[in-house]
């Protein structure tokens, strides 16, 4: 259903067919009121009946109304509200004994609350970070009211400076405030610790001793403050701590905790950090010259989406294997695994609405939505075990069923020469007329030739008469002059009867000044009335531009317009160093009146 | 959660603020940022950040600059801000103040590749190329970058070193071999050498990766022109023609490829739209120029070369072709002065003095055309020691025809030059030819369409004094071969924008 979206071209239409060969549209709500990044989706047997459900951390509509949707098949099973943003939302068993129902763990702010059975079981916070030890004897001493709070500012501002422990945001809002403020301020908290708290900005999960499917797994945890944590799955401790150059946005772990460990962490920096089991700083760094957009592990090929619109191919040590670019921007990126064909392909979704499968390099598949796609997950739901759930920009979810007798082929997407080559050339045409002054030239070519240099021999001599007598009369807006190298044109404003008649006179020459012009006037008498027909110029700086405004009101009745010269002349001198001629517009005032 | 509500936690929501942002959601994003600046009075640095490099994406350089800054204020220990207010300082064209602050950043992040690069891109502008080597060889050392050759190579093509360019190039390449820009880059710049069997081994690479690399077609195309396969150049060329219509190189190759079909009114009306996208452009006049003496329509053909002389007045052949119009035209005194020029300017290409003696000889002056004789002479010993260029057959006919006629005895040693293999690459005392990539061991491009000119003028049957103007019945020669040489040219040309 969705593969039948508008699609133009015959090439596109004959390759959304065979998509939808590939699979079937199970259910499609375009107001399915669903905002969500395919971090928050997850697909997980939540009470053990062998049906699997969809847990969605949804965000609400601009990112106001945070619920926790549970969905069975198309429908809503239970929503719940969320104090905060979900930053990410993963299943996971965190206990060894039957039944073994996965638990839920939404990560939003700095906790991370669990369920079970879909009942909040447990909630795990953040530890506190270590304040700055000056910043804390600083507030220790204001609270005993041993320093006045210009020193206070003064100290903690000198600590902002230097200091690797950052300021607490008691700290950073005190200093923020007018002297007035500050007495009110320091009463109000002094007797308060200071805290810094950070917050969680992606998790996943990781098997912790055994590979199986259904063994136990910890959390591990990105927080802002540039740390990798991971928690115990049963006692919720924290059983290791990286750290990382950068703020994590993505993780793509694999292997046991007890046993060895690779995990990349895509980091705002836009560098990608490779750990292992014993490191506690990045092992090696992949670089990227745009910032991921998505991170998935394939095998043991990282692939990361960049904002460079590609998709790029990384081994576990850091070194770049392949690229391939994207028709538009990517959105999202998840890992599509068909165990029954043990196939593990990248989906991408794409700014276009267009979801690309690809294996390594090789572009198995193209689904075409009819929104951009902004959540991805594949995965068991239901009963069935190949199901792709998808979320649209719009809040829309599409889910979409893998045929079982599919089998995704290398160069199921494009191939070949660009569809282009085949369209022809839009050569221009030439017409009957064309050809007919053609033969005419072949034919007369010469005398054609001869005209052509007469004539222009002709307006060349012209126009050098008209330059010299423009020259001569000083007509020219722009004097010639050696000594006052001027330029000047004028802008009349309004509508009439009264126009308002702007000069703008330069200076040209490079550092003289020029004193003692003076401007004047020329016009019909019975037409036109100015305040001054006649005055002088102030001293023009070089390079500056001086407008000149008066007023000119218009005298006749009968719509007519005429010409005002304007003169530029020296003090003692009568021939002008330049003039304009200004065709004055008819004036609409007195017309409409 | 928190103890103090009125305290929020500054960073709470810089994850989403950064999911927005690198999914190019921008009008999200500002939403969240807002929210975020509201909640927390400005305080919250990355939302800053964000909303600044949000302005500096829609243009707003100075505001995001002072965003920048502000950020820089509020944590002055990162590195990043810096680097980021370097940036937009950059973008506003300030190099000698970003650079200033890059090397304040260089200071808190001493093993940044990004740094040092930036600071080589800066120095670029300054034209300081040294310090710019030193900063991209630094930003190298510590990190390979494919745009950091990009630049470094760049700067080599500044400074006119193609062959050092090149070397950085086969590095990048080497380095990663999938990048069509690089590519497209390494096979120009062996195109521009003449070494054609690289060139378009690399250039095919690129089109291998991306079928629709706009410079790889065009350069590709032109030398498949070279040869003669212009079915399979205008195939190429409607890929082009789809993704950037608007290219005046596009449609020059593609009327030349006309050209070389003999599809004259075709060829004029591509080169015609190739002249009207890119009027100061003197090859396509030049080419526009050739087809009309072709089509015999000279009162055109001289405007067009006219036209192309103002834009390229040092070039010998322009000259030679508009006093074969002027001949053409009956305006025998201009036509001279025209051969005057381009005597005085080409170096190398005896098709010019050659037409010049013909014209001298048709109009009586023998002493003059004898003259001339001589100098083509010479400049075809010339050419016949220094590389193995074939002579056109009708230059030579025509040559040995005005030998007779002029009765210099001895006719000259036309013998076609045993084509050795090895001296297929020009060597450099050819230095005027040089500025024309050959194809491979056809004769100069140029020279035959010239000839073919200059054949309208042909005495007939040798029989010397006759003056008057024989009009040819129809164009007996082809000339293919020029087609070559400007659409390699043209496409020399896209490279260097």
């Amino acid at each position: 259903m969705a593969a039948a979206s508008p699609s133009d071209s015959d090439g596109s239409r004959a390759e959304s067919r065979e998509a939808s060969s590939k699979w079937l549209d199970a259910h499609y709500d375009p107001v399915a009121n669903i905002h969500t990044f395919s971090a928050c989706l997850a697909l997980a047997d939540l009470h053990g009946d062998g049906e699997y459900k969809l847990v969605v951390g949804d965000l609400g509509p601009g990112g106001r109304q945070p619920h926790l949707k549970v969905l069975k098949g198309p429908t809503v099973l239970t929503e719940s509200p969320l104090p905060a943003l979900p930053a990410a939302a993963v299943t996971f068993l965190m206990e060894q004994h039957e039944p073994r129902t996965p638990a839920l763990a939404l990560a939003s702010g700095p906790c991370v609350y669990v369920y079970k059975n879909l009942r909040p079981y447990f909630k795990f916070t953040l530890p506190q970070l270590p304040p700055n030890s000056l910043e804390q004897d600083l507030w220790n001493q204001a609270k005993q009211d041993q320093i006045d709070h210009l020193t206070l500012k003064e100290m903690l501002e000198g600590i902002r400076e230097k200091a690797e422990v950052p300021l607490s945001v008691q700290s950073l809002r005190f200093l923020q405030l007018e002297l007035s403020e500050m007495e009110a301020f320091v009463n109000q908290h002094k007797s308060k610790s200071i805290k810094r708290q950070t917050v969680i900005t992606t998790m996943t999960t990781l098997k912790k001793n055994l590979a199986d499917e259904d063994a136990m797994s910890c959390l591990v945890l990105g927080t802002e403050n540039k740390e990798l944590l991971v928690l115990d799955p049963e006692a919720f401790t924290i059983l290791a701590k990286m750290s990382l150059p950068g703020v994590p946005v993505f993780l793509e772990v694999s292997g046991q905790f007890d046993v060895e460990f690779r995990l990349a962490a895509a980091c705002r920096n836009g560098n990608i950090y490779i750990l292992r089991r014993d490191s506690r700083r990045p092992k090696y760094c992949i670089e990227l010259s745009a910032q991921p957009v998505g991170l998935v592990r394939v095998h043991k090929v990282l692939v990361v989406g960049s904002t460079e619109d590609s998709l790029h191919g990384f081994t576990h040590k850091g070194k770049r294997l392949w690229t391939v670019p994207m028709p538009a921007a990517i959105l999202t990126m998840n890992l599509l695994e068909q165990r029954s064909r043990g196939l593990q392909a990248v989906m991408a979704g794409l700014a276009n609405g267009e979801v690309r499968i690809y294996h390594d390099k090789a572009l198995l598949n193209v689904i075409r939505a009819p929104d951009a796609v902004t959540s991805l997950c594949f995965g068991r739901y239901g009963r069935e075990d190949n199901t792709l759930v998808m979320t649209t920009r719009g809040g829309g979810l599409m889910i979409k069923i893998l045929k079982r007798t599919a089998v995704f082929v290398e160069g199921g997407g494009e191939v070949g020469p660009p569809p282009a080559q085949a369209t022809k050339l839009n050569v221009p045409r030439k017409t009957r007329l064309y050809v007919d002054q053609t033969l005419r030239e072949r034919e007369a070519g010469t005398a054609m030739h001869r005209t052509f240099q007469t004539d222009l021999y002709l307006l060349r001599l012209r126009a050098a008469r008209a330059y010299v007598q423009a020259l001569e009369s000083s007509l020219s807006p722009v004097s010639a002059t050696a000594r006052e190298p001027l330029k000047l044109h004028a802008v009349v404003q309004g509508l009439g009867p009264t126009f308002k008649l702007t000069l703008h006179l330069q200076n040209t020459s490079t550092a003289r000044p020029i004193l003692g012009l003076l401007v004047c006037f020329l016009y019909n008498e019975v037409l036109y009335a100015l305040p001054r027909a006649f005055f002088k110029v102030p001293l023009l700086v070089p390079g500056l531009d001086y407008p000149l405004e008066t007023f000119v009101e218009s005298l006749s009745d009968k719509g007519i317009s005429d010409i005002i010269k304007v003169l530029v002349l020296r003090e003692g001198q009568s021939a002008p160093l330049l003039s304009a001629h200004i065709n004055m517009p008819v004036s609409e005032g007195l017309a409409a009146a | 959660m928190c103890n103090t509500p009125e305290f929020p936690i500054l960073e709470k929501q810089n994850w989403l603020i950064h999911l927005h942002y690198i999914r190019k959601d921008y009008e999200a994003c500002k939403a969240v940022i807002k929210e975020q600046l509201q909640e927390t009075q400005g305080l919250c640095e990355y939302a800053i950040y964000v909303q600044a490099l949000i302005f500096r994406l829609e243009g707003n350089i100075q505001e995001s600059l002072e965003l920048f800054q502000t950020c820089a204020i509020l944590s002055p220990q990162c590195a990043d801000n810096l680097k980021q207010v370097a940036r937009s300082l950059f973008l506003l064209g300030k190099h000698k103040a970003a650079i200033e602050v890059y090397n304040e950043a260089a200071k808190l992040n001493q093993k940044d590749w990004e740094i040092c690069h930036n600071l080589g891109v800066c120095y670029i502008y300054l034209k300081q190329f040294n310090k710019a080597q030193d900063q991209l060889h630094n930003a190298l050392h510590l990190n390979r970058h494919d745009l950091t050759y990009i630049m470094l190579g760049k700067i080599h093509l500044l400074e006119g070193n193609l062959d050092k360019a090149i070397e950085i190039y086969k590095k990048a390449v080497e380095f990663s071999p999938e990048n069509t820009e690089l590519l497209t880059t390494l096979g120009l710049l062996y195109l521009q050498l003449g070494i054609y069997q690289k060139a378009f081994e690399h250039l095919g690479n690129a089109l291998t990766y991306d079928p629709t690399n706009y410079k790889a077609i065009l350069a590709a195309g032109s030398m498949m022109q070279t040869h003669g396969d212009f079915d399979v150049a205008l195939t190429k060329y409607r890929v082009v023609a789809s993704a950037v219509p608007e290219s005046p190189p596009l449609w020059n190759n593609i009327g030349m490829c006309f050209f070389g079909k003999k599809k004259y009114v075709a060829a004029i009306s591509c080169l015609k739209r190739a002249n009207y996208l890119a009027p100061f452009d003197w090859k396509i006049l030049y080419n526009l120029g050739l087809v009309h003496l072709t089509m015999q329509q000279y009162a055109s053909a001289f405007h067009f070369l006219s036209a192309a002389i103002n834009f390229q007045p040092k070039m010998g052949e322009l000259y030679m072709l508009l006093a074969v119009a002027l001949t053409n035209l009956e305006d025998t005194e201009n036509a001279k002065r025209a051969y005057a020029e381009a005597v005085r300017l080409d170096k190398c290409n005896p098709l010019v003095n050659l037409n010049y003696a013909v014209l001298l000889y048709n109009q009586g002056e023998k002493r003059g055309a004898l003259a001339q004789y001589q100098e083509m002479e010479k400049k075809v010993n010339l050419l016949k020691d220094s590389s193995s260029l074939e002579f056109d057959s009708e230059m030579v006919e025509m040559a040995q025809k005005l030998g007779a006629a002029l009765q210099v005895g001895e006719a000259l040693v036309w013998t076609k030059p045993v084509k050795d293999p090895k001296s297929k690459h020009r060597s450099t005392s050819a230095s005027k030819a040089a500025n024309f990539p050959q194809p491979l061991g056809s004769n100069q491009a140029l020279g035959q369409a010239m000839s073919s000119a200059a054949a309208y003028r042909k005495p007939p049957s040798g029989a010397g004094g006759t003056s008057q103007l024989t009009k040819p019945p129809s164009l007996p020669l082809e000339p293919e071969p020029t087609v070559e040489a400007h659409p390699t040219e043209a496409s020399a040309q896209i490279r260097e924008k």
